[in-house]
């Protein structure tokens, strides 16, 4: 009868039939369980052994049932996850995916680092008077300074900036000292577009000013600057120049290494110098003193990535501006 | 401005370190050095030779049979140049020269039947200037025979990029003075020597300066019995060096003079000054004068000219003040009294006229920059010494002038203020030698109370921050120091950048553009945005000539651009320019699928999914977002929605127009355009509900044109307090419905705060929506 009834739970395909072996011989009217009942028909002397060997066939079944239901449940388990089965190497399903424009994270990494240093970010408007862009930047009437920025004018008599630095006229306007802001923004010049020129571009200005602020401490915040952006130990240069905004003038470079060639050479960046009295005069400020420091932002993108064509930033071309998704 | 590294050594005698050493000093002196160029010398195989014979060759109209004499031998050549003609000195190249301007070795060959032997060469294809109408003319400064590569050796010129405040530095002598000042070295001056003229002395010339202001200076000085003539080699390698092209011993004198001392000055011919006079006014409007440059200028009312009486009793411009010298009155050949003008003239009057007639010259670039007012008569003095030592003849001792010299304002200098401005430490001894080496008259009148008087060529000397810089960069800018400033500045923690924007819309997959503020006309009608308020007046080009009132034509133009990519979802951040003003804004783009499955098929894009990208933005800032149809002309007028945020009109979003988008060929596009900043919504902390809540479902049949909004308001109100949110879950047009109505299925969910909802209330909410719908008078779907 055991063995019968092991076959009988071997033979089980599916969960249901081994559920029928189990009624079989387990369940209420199941061989075993009235072999168990019939235990009362025997003499008294003979149940204690009987009872035994039942019991015995009745575990060895149970188990085997147990068993048969675990190795069924794993094929049944194996089979679906058979059926679950994807390729794995197909492609995945594109989510659209977005990036910033190198220029802005050249510039948001530049504000990073300015506002870390404790400097307040300003913006302004592209759209200029004579007045903020020039004469209260201390630029004379029909001085050929003027020449040096190709302005593209309005035909009611405005400007487009042709830098960052009316924004220290308009902040100074309404701010008290002492300060430190940057300012980022477009800026325009009427000049031949070329490879390494466009008419619309993009600077950084900085101004501090305060009670006796010194070129060491314009010195001090371009180190500071090009520390952030290229490590210790980067050097920095001054050398004399002239914007009519500033005296003393000073056009400033960074020792680097550059990032493509591998050399160590100067990166002429910008302009700076202590803010010209004419300027502060133009605001209102007395006893004060300030600097500041200008340059251009597309060049610290166009060297470190090899861009051979400034006019690549304003064409759209998505080929080119997926690229710099993961930059910086 | 190029500077021939030799010539500073006739200010600086052995003061003048090397080549490296002195680019390294100018840069320093913020004399910027742009680069230095190495001139090559003469090419060797060439001699100096004289033309002793010249016949035409039969059958060429222009190439002559010549024979060069170098002193030694005689050489047959071919040559074609007009100014072959016999007593001319020249270079003669011989076989085996090689010409680097003519990109050949001179060989023996034959041209027309004549044998010829060597080159007459041309100063080009010399390689020494350029100028190849004509074979290169010598006077007999240079001995025949003579090898030209010892007469003309390599040269290293240094060429400046000068910053417009230094006008005094447009001369070798101005860029001598600062090495000078900085090397602690005396300065030579060359020719100080020459007499100046004596105003007594009579010359017969006069002056009718009818403009003072403009011309507050001027002299005329004569040199008699000159011989116009090739300029000695020297001096042609000097202007060669600089650029120049040699033309004969008296204007190289004037071109010279004009590099050496920073003065330009003009040589007439004596002949043409009728009566001796020379007038200084301004043009008659309409006046025509005909230049150097053999153009004829119609003079404007504003122009200075320099006039001579002419046969009418008037007078007539012979050439424009400080610009350039008239075609007709210059000196020519046969020349033999010049009349040589030095003046002054003033920065503006001379820029505006160089402007208004588009001329750039050295004399213009000079003078709007500043030249020194009290230095005609003694550059007068050089240019005449020179003219008679080169050209023979010599100087008059008279002196016709005009005006005298005038002084600077002194300047108040404390010099304890190099060291309160720079934080540099100079020893006043070194800040009075530095001022004095620049030329300033120094008085220390107290205790760190200097007087300093700027010398007349110093125009950007004029307070107290100027001589700072002065006497810091003769000591030298690499010694300031490097310090941060102690200061109490708390910085605003804004975002005028918008930057958090930028990266949510990237975060959310769009890929960010840039586009130019200036477009055109025409693109802004081909995009139906609004016409622009802002005209340039000096545009590149017409599609560059207004500024834009949108940002969305740019994505459009980028979108036609990537019209091969399959999904684009663009955006910028920007400034449009309106009647209003300047207006910060973001506008995006979506094309094709939102998302691309690939072999499992893309999610298509459409309102819905853009409409979800902006309610995520609204999310993210805490902000409402409501939409409302609306029209705009360039989006289609059934899918364009004015955008309500915290309740501020913001701008819209909308399919692009069909027409519109036909022409920049693109399909189905979806636009938002939106002013910034974007108002931020307040957030409040909200207590966690934990009650149950209950759940009603009911479908309405309404009339198309009544909006969800609508719908959801009305039902909103009737649902009462207990409502906590309303979803559509489904909305249906079709054989359902009637033509013209649509179902809308709305999942109410109702809840309380403080205890569960029994079903009475609910059915009792349920009834009122029911009622409200009703009296409205749409259908409930069964």
């Amino acid at each position: 009868m055991l063995e019968e009834a092991l076959a009988a739970v071997r033979a089980a395909a599916t969960l249901q039939e081994l559920q029928d072996v189990r009624v079989r011989y387990l369940g209420k009217k199941g061989v075993l369980t009235r072999e168990l009942k019939g235990l009362g028909a025997l003499p008294p002397e003979e149940r204690r052994e009987a009872g035994k060997a039942i019991n015995e066939r009745k575990a060895a079944v149970e188990a085997a049932i147990q068993e048969r239901r675990e190795a069924l449940e794993r094929r049944a388990l194996d089979e679906q996850l058979a059926g679950e089965r994807v390729d794995v190497t197909l492609p995945g399903t594109a989510l659209a995916s977005g990036g910033l424009h190198l220029l802005t994270l050249v510039t948001h990494r530049l504000l990073d680092v300015f506002t870390a240093l404790g400097y307040e970010v300003a913006v302004g408007p592209e759209l200029e008077t004579d007045h903020y862009n020039f004469g209260a930047l201390n630029f004379p009437e029909e001085h050929p300074a003027r020449d040096e920025q190709d302005t593209f004018w309005t035909t009611d008599g405005r400007l487009l900036r042709t830098h960052t630095s009316p924004m220290q006229v308009r902040y100074m306007e309404t701010h008290e000292p002492p300060f430190k802001v940057v300012v980022p923004g477009k800026v325009f010049r009427n000049e031949a577009v070329d490879a390494t020129h466009e008419a619309q571009f993009n600077q950084l200005e900085a101004l501090v000013v305060g009670e006796r602020i010194t070129m060491a401490d314009l010195r001090g915040a371009i180190d500071e600057m090009a520390t952030a952006l290229f490590g210790k130990g980067t050097r920095t240069r001054l050398q004399p120049t002239f914007f009519p905004f500033v005296e003393p003038g000073a056009e400033f470079a960074i020792y680097w290494t550059h990032p493509r060639t591998g050399r160590e050479e100067w990166l002429e960046l910008g302009g700076c110098g202590m803010v010209h009295p004419n300027v502060f005069e133009a605001v209102g400020y007395r006893g004060v003193t300030g600097f500041a420091f200008g340059f251009g932002i597309e060049r610290l993108a166009l060297v470190p990535y090899g861009i051979p064509d400034i006019r690549a930033f304003y064409q759209g071309d998505l080929r080119v501006l997926r690229q710099f998704r993961g930059a910086l | 401005m190029r500077v021939p590294h030799g010539w500073l050594g006739e200010f600086l005698g052995d003061a003048l370190p090397s080549v490296e050493r002195t680019v390294e000093l100018l840069d320093g002196l913020g004399l910027a050095v742009e680069t230095v160029h190495r001139l090559a010398a003469a090419p060797s195989s060439v001699v100096v030779a004289d033309v002793t014979e010249v016949e035409p060759i039969e059958g060429s109209e222009h190439l002559v049979r010549a024979v060069a004499h170098d002193g030694a031998r005689e050489v047959q050549v071919v040559c074609g140049a007009p100014n072959a003609r016999v007593g001319v000195r020249s270079a003669l190249a011989l076989p085996g020269a090689e010409l680097p301007g003519a990109g050949f070795t001179v060989g023996e060959r034959e041209m027309l039947g004549v044998a010829s032997r060597g080159v007459l060469a041309s100063p080009r294809e010399l390689g020494l200037f350029d100028y190849g109408g004509g074979i290169i003319e010598f006077g007999g400064d240079v001995p025949l025979g003579a090898p030209l590569e010892e007469l003309w050796p390599a040269e290293s010129v240094i060429e400046l990029e000068l910053t417009p405040n230094r006008g005094d530095a447009f001369s070798v002598l101005g860029v001598a003075r600062d090495l000078a000042a900085k090397l602690r070295s005396p300065l030579h001056l060359p020719g100080e020597a020459a007499r100046a003229g004596d105003p007594e002395a009579d010359d017969g010339l006069s002056l009718e300066i009818l403009d003072a202001a403009a011309c507050p200076r001027f002299t005329l000085r004569l040199i008699e019995g000159v011989t116009v003539g090739p300029s000695p080699v020297w001096l042609q390698r000097r202007l060669a060096a600089l650029g120049l092209r040699p033309r004969n011993n008296v204007v190289d004198v004037t071109n010279y003079v004009t590099f050496e001392l920073g003065q330009p000055s003009h040589a007439y011919d004596r002949r043409v000054l009728e009566g001796g006079v020379l007038q200084v006014r301004r043009a008659r409007p309409g006046e025509r004068v005909t230049l150097l440059d053999e153009e004829t200028y119609e003079l404007d009312g504003e122009d200075l000219v320099i006039a001579t009486p002419s046969q009418d009793g008037g007078s007539r411009a012979v050439g424009l003040a400080g610009v350039m010298g008239g075609l007709h009155d210059s000196v020519v050949a046969d020349t033999a009294t010049v009349a040589l003008e030095v003046a002054h003239f003033d920065p503006v009057v001379v820029r505006k006229a160089a402007k208004r007639h588009r001329l750039s010259t050295d004399a213009h670039y000079r003078f709007e920059r500043g030249v020194d007012p009290n230095l005609p008569p003694r550059a007068s003095a050089r240019a005449a010494a020179l003219i008679a030592e080169l050209a023979g003849g010599r100087v008059h001792p008279g002196l016709t002038e005009q005006g005298g010299d005038t002084a600077r304002p002194a300047i108040r200098f404390r010099p304890s203020q190099v060291h309160f401005l720079m934080a540099l430490d100079v020893p006043l001894s070194e800040q009075r030698t530095s001022l004095e080496g620049l030329g300033c008259a120094v008085d220390e009148a107290g205790d760190d109370r200097w007087t300093v008087t700027p010398p007349s060529w110093r125009f950007d000397l004029a307070i107290e921050e100027d001589l700072i810089e002065e006497v810091a960069r003769v000591h030298g800018y690499e010694h300031i120091g490097v310090s941060v400033p102690a200061m109490h500045f708390v910085p605003p923690i804004h975002d005028p950048t918008h930057r958090r924007l930028k990266e949510a819309l990237a975060d959310m997959g769009l890929q960010e553009t840039l586009n130019y503020v200036f477009t055109g006309p025409d693109e802004l009608a081909r995009a139906g945005a609004p016409a622009a308020s802002v005209t340039l007046s000096n545009p590149q080009g017409v599609e560059r000539s207004v500024l834009r009132t949108a940002l969305y034509p740019g994505l459009l133009a980028a979108a036609a651009l990537n019209r091969g990519t399959p999904s684009l979802a663009l955006f910028e951040v920007g400034h449009v320019f309106l009647d209003g003003g300047e207006e910060d804004r973001v506008a995006m783009l979506w094309r094709g699928p939102w998302s691309r499955g690939v072999w499992r098929g893309d999610l298509p894009l459409d309102f819905f999914v853009a409409k979800g990208v902006l309610e995520s933005l609204a999310a993210r800032m805490g902000a409402e977002l409501r939409s409302e149809p609306c029209e705009a002309p360039f989006l289609h007028p059934g899918v364009s929605a004015r955008l309500r945020w915290q309740d501020e009109d913001v701008g819209v979003l909308g399919r692009l127009h069909p027409e519109v988008a036909a022409r920049f060929d693109l399909d189905e596009v979806y636009l938002a355009e939106l002013r910034l900043p974007l108002p931020e919504g307040r957030i409040r902390y909200r207590e966690i509900r934990r009650q149950p809540y209950a759940e009603r479902d009911v479908a309405l049949v309404v009339p198309d044109e009544v909006s969800y909004a609508e719908l959801a308001a009305m039902v909103r109100a009737a649902a009462g307090a207990d409502l906590e949110s309303l979803e559509p879950f489904d909305v249906y047009q079709g054989e359902q419905v009637a033509a013209g109505m649509r179902s809308v299925a709305l999942r109410l969910r109702f809840r309380l705060a403080e205890r569960a909802l029994t079903d009475e209330e609910v059915d009792g909410h349920m009834h009122n929506v029911m009622k409200a719908v009703r009296d409205a008078g749409y259908d409930i779907r069964a």
